[in-house]
C-alpha cells in the first residue's frame, strides 16, 4: 500500500480549499502522488493532462474565462516551456491561476541539465511579475498553497508556490 | 473563400455563442466581421488559441464554443489535438483558417502548403467530426452541423489571404471582462459585494 505524503495530501487540501475544482498537468515523480490523492479522495476535482506546460496554461486561461479557478502542475523545467503563455496570455489579461512547480535542481539534485532552470525559477518569477512562496515543511504546506492560491484569485495574477526536492523526494532516495 | 468573407459567415451563423480568436489576421478579421463582446481576441501566446477554447469548452458545457485559429498556430501547438481529441468536449468547435501560409508575417509558406493535412491530424488524435472545406456553401453547411451535433468538431477550411482592414480593442483585461460578462460569468471583481 502506498502511504500518502503529508506535503502531497496538503497539496490537494489547499488547492481545494481555494475553491479549485480543475487541475490542468504535465506529470513528474512527485507530483503523482498528489495524482493519485485527488483521484482517490477528491471526486469533484477533475484533471486534464496536457501534451506541453505551455499548452497547460492556455487550457487553464479558458477554464478561468468559463468561471472557473484552475490549478496548473508542473515540474519547475517546464516553467521554460510556459513562458510564452504567461507572459503573453495570462498576465496581461490579468488571468489568474494556482501554479504548483515540483522543483528540480534545487539541493539535493543530481542532474546537470537540471540545474539551470531550477536556478532561475525564482528569479524568472521575480522578472515576469509573479508572487511566488516555498514550501517549508510537509505541515504548512496547505497553508503556503491556500494562501499563494487566495493571493493568486483575489489579485487576478498566477501566483507559484514550489516545492523543493527537500520536501518531496524522501531521504532515501537522496542519495 | 477568402478568410474575411468565411469569418462574416461565421459570426453570422453563430448567434451568441463565443468566439475564440487566434491572435494577429483571425482576430483582426473577427472585429471587422462583427465585435460582439461574445469574442475573445488574444494579442499574443501564438498557438493557444484551441486550448483556450478547450478550457473553456470543459469549465462551460451548456455553451458551444467556437474558436478560429491558424494553420500556423495550430502546427505551433499540434499537442492540443491530442488533449482536444483526450477529454472530447462535445461542446468545443476548431476552425482552422488555412491559408498554408504566416499570413501575419509576410505569407511564408506553412507545412500545410507541403501536404501537411490537419483534418487528417485531428481524426488521428480522435476528433469525432471534422471536414475540410473549400468554398462558401461547404463552410456554411459544416458550421450549421457543428452548431447542433456533437464534436469535437475540426474544421479545416482552406481560405486565400484577405489583407485585414480593422484590430480589435487592445485593452486585455476589457476584452477579458467584456467577454466574461457576455457568456454569463462575469468576472468577480468587477461585480461588487458586502463589505
Amino acid at each position: 500500500m502506498t502511504v500518502d505524503p503529508h506535503w502531497a495530501s496538503g497539496v490537494c487540501a489547499g488547492l481545494h480549499a481555494v475553491g479549485s475544482r480543475h487541475v490542468v498537468y504535465v506529470p513528474d515523480n512527485p507530483l503523482s502522488h498528489v495524482l493519485r490523492i485527488l483521484r482517490e479522495r477528491f471526486s469533484d476535482v477533475r484533471t486534464t493532462l496536457a501534451t506541453r506546460e505551455e499548452e497547460a496554461f492556455g487550457i487553464a486561461a479558458g477554464l478561468y474565462l468559463g468561471g472557473a479557478r484552475p490549478t496548473v502542475m508542473l515540474q519547475s523545467s517546464g516553467l521554460g516551456n510556459s513562458l510564452n503563455a504567461l507572459t503573453s496570455l495570462l498576465v496581461p489579461y490579468k488571468i489568474p491561476a494556482l501554479i504548483v512547480i515540483s522543483m528540480r535542481g534545487d539541493a539535493g539534485e543530481w542532474n546537470d541539465a537540471q540545474v539551470p532552470m531550477g536556478r532561475a525559477v525564482r528569479p524568472i518569477c521575480d522578472a515576469i511579475g509573479l508572487p511566488h512562496t516555498t514550501v517549508q515543511t510537509p505541515e504548512s504546506t496547505s497553508e503556503t498553497i491556500r494562501l499563494i492560491g487566495q493571493t493568486a484569485f483575489g489579485t487576478r495574477l498566477p501566483g507559484v508556490c514550489l516545492l523543493p526536492r527537500r520536501l518531496t523526494v524522501p531521504a532515501k532516495a537522496q542519495a | 473563400m477568402n478568410r474575411i468573407d468565411a469569418t462574416r459567415q461565421l459570426v453570422d451563423a453563430v448567434s451568441a455563442d463565443p468566439i475564440v480568436a487566434s491572435l494577429g489576421h483571425p482576430a483582426y478579421d473577427l472585429f471587422a466581421a462583427g465585435d460582439r463582446p461574445a469574442n475573445f481576441y488574444t494579442w499574443g501566446s501564438m498557438g493557444l488559441a484551441s486550448s483556450i477554447g478547450l478550457g473553456l469548452a470543459l469549465a462551460r458545457p451548456e455553451l458551444r464554443v467556437f474558436v478560429v485559429d491558424g494553420d500556423g498556430s495550430l502546427l505551433m501547438n499540434l499537442g492540443s489535438l491530442a488533449t482536444i481529441g483526450w477529454s472530447r468536449p462535445p461542446n468545443f468547435v476548431l476552425i482552422v483558417w488555412d491559408n498554408e501560409a504566416y499570413g501575419t508575417t509576410g505569407g511564408q509558406d506553412t507545412a500545410t502548403a507541403h501536404g501537411a493535412d490537419l483534418e487528417a491530424a485531428a481524426r488521428a488524435m480522435g476528433a469525432t467530426a471534422t471536414a475540410t472545406v473549400r468554398t462558401g456553401d461547404a463552410f456554411g453547411a459544416a458550421i450549421a452541423r457543428a452548431r447542433l451535433e456533437p464534436g469535437p468538431w475540426v474544421i479545416v477550411a482552406k481560405v486565400s489571404e484577405s489583407a485585414p482592414g480593422a484590430k480589435p480593442p487592445l485593452d486585455c483585461v476589457f476584452i477579458k471582462q467584456r467577454f466574461m460578462a457576455a457568456i454569463g460569468q462575469p468576472e468577480d471583481a468587477t461585480r461588487g459585494g458586502r463589505a
